[in-house]
């Protein structure tokens, strides 16, 4: 019998799996190996590299059309009957793994307030750093006159 | 044209990579992630033209090609074709965009206002000469306003259509694999939109800005006006096993917009990339309004500027012209010698007189 995935309180799966994806390689590994040895036994399905096209709207004519590829990796393993899935900017093939490990504890409902505690933390310094960026670039607004 | 197989100089070619390696010694990852860190608008250009975004790839390509940037972005579309697809994200929208910069040259009050963001626009251009006499060229700090700017701006062309001024555009229904892709299909011609959109956005910069340069000197039908200039991040959408949609991370893109005249109302040229390339996208998206009854041959016709801007095709087939041609130039040389030699023939025994 397959259970329903749990969820984070407080958390949607969605805001979840972006902070994760953006969150510090380093502290997402350092969190996530821990978990593992709380998990059931995990199955690897993928753990690779791979390409993701992006299109884009053209504002003329309204027209989709593909801008490139971004380099992704990717991680899809399962345990206890549940998956956990990670796909995150770069070639960091071990922060994949790390971010998968996360989102199939959530789905498993182990260690919550860990996680919570951690994409909290998380979250708090993405919004900080883009807070600081959008300051920075406040700092440039421009006023023009005609003479 | 002909080609002739030859045999011999692996020696030659073998040392003439090391001597050309030898120039630049050893690659470390210190030196890619120096590359990477010093020159982020090298690594946007070379990202945008080789259409993959990974920037310690980039970086990597000109390390390991001294920033010959023809062999870089062949490097890494190489390296791209051993990688599977994934995935297509969705779509991104102009108004998604975490925008750091936004300028328009058409009105200045555009609805959001105008951010600069980083720019040399108004810089004096001083070479800092003092770094080489060992002064460290520190950049005064930014001066923080107390508020942020507003990450997502709204669009300049949907005001301008909501004011009449253009007409609106008609939203796309193709997403994902269903849009055209001209790395998987044939550029023909009159191409589709999204080919010629695609084309672009991989295109080479300064063969987009010599052709984009001449119509906007004068040899295009259109005088452009920078309606509305972004360079921002999009978030790359994907979506997880379950069905949910989240962000994987963001990647850098420009976006131009240029306006012209045309009857009552305004028309829209379009381009965008990925990276921060803004005389890239200017130029390009000054080819676009300009295409649409350009005259065959002209440099703002499409098929003219989509084949002679595409870097690797142009710089490959530049560059294999220094590749023996013997057969070609000596049957040349027959011709010439055939023809001189029936020339003296025919001037040493003249025609009789009738």
């Amino acid at each position: 019998m397959t259970l329903s995935p749990q969820s984070l309180l407080g958390w949607t799966h969605e805001a979840q799996l972006s902070v994760l994806a953006r969150a510090d390689s380093a502290r997402l590994k350092a969190f996530a190996d821990p978990l593992i040895a709380g998990l059931p036994d995990i199955s690897v399905i993928e753990n690779r590299t791979g390409l993701v096209m992006l299109p884009m709207r053209d504002t003329a004519q309204g027209t989709h059309f593909h801008l490139g590829e971004v380099l992704m990796s990717e991680a899809r393993i399962r345990a206890g009957g549940q998956e956990g899935y990670a796909m995150r900017r770069g070639r960091d093939l071990e922060a994949a793994m790390a971010m998968a490990v996360v989102d199939l504890a959530v789905a498993l409902g182990h260690a919550q307030d860990a996680c919570r505690t951690f994409l909290e933390a998380e979250a708090k310094a993405q919004s900080d750093a883009d807070t600081e960026t959008l300051r920075r670039v406040e700092a440039t607004r421009v006023d023009m006159e005609t003479f | 044209m002909a080609y002739v197989a030859t045999r011999g100089g692996e020696r030659a070619i073998e040392q003439s990579q090391r001597l050309f390696k030898a120039e630049m010694g050893t690659i470390t990852q210190d030196r890619v992630a120096e590359i990477r860190t010093a020159m982020p608008y090298l690594i946007d250009r070379v990202m945008g033209e080789a259409s993959l975004y990974d920037e310690d790839l980039a970086a990597l390509a000109l390390a390991q090609t001294g920033g010959e940037l023809y062999e870089a972005v062949l490097l890494l579309r190489a390296w791209r074709t051993t990688q599977p697809r994934i995935a297509v994200a969705e779509t991104v929208t102009q108004e998604g965009l975490f925008t750091h910069r936004r300028i328009s040259a058409a009105f200045k009050d555009i609805p959001g206002g105008q951010v600069l963001g980083p720019t040399l626009d108004y810089a004096h251009r001083i070479l800092a000469t003092e770094v080489l006499d060992g002064q460290a060229h520190k950049p005064e700090p930014v001066e923080q306003a107390t508020r942020p700017s507003p990450a997502r701006q709204p669009s300049v062309a949907a005001w301008q259509a909501e004011n009449g001024l253009l007409n609106g555009s008609t939203p796309d229904t193709l997403t994902g694999n269903d849009i055209p892709d001209v790395t998987r299909e044939p550029l023909l011609f009159p191409a589709k939109r999204a080919h010629t959109l695609q084309s672009l956005a991989r295109a080479e910069t300064g063969g987009v800005l010599a052709l984009g340069y001449a119509a906007q000197r004068g040899y295009g039908q259109a005088h452009p006006t920078v309606n509305e200039l972004r360079l921002a991040e999009a978030d790359v959408i994907v979506t997880h096993p379950r069905g949910t949609q989240f962000s994987a991370g963001r990647v850098k893109v420009s976006q131009a917009e240029v306006v012209s005249k045309k009857g009552e109302q305004l028309e829209l040229g379009f381009s965008a990339t990925l990276g921060w390339n803004e005389v890239k996208v200017i130029a390009a998206a000054t080819l676009d309004l300009n295409s649409k009854g350009a005259p065959k041959g002209a440099a703002t016709e499409e098929e003219f500027f989509l084949y002679h801007t595409e870097g690797v095709e142009s710089s490959g087939f530049c560059i294999h012209f220094k590749l023996p041609h013997y057969v070609t130039f000596q049957s040349s040389l027959d011709a010439m010698r055939d023809a001189k030699a029936k020339k003296t023939a025919s001037e040493k025994s003249p025609e009789p007189a009738e």
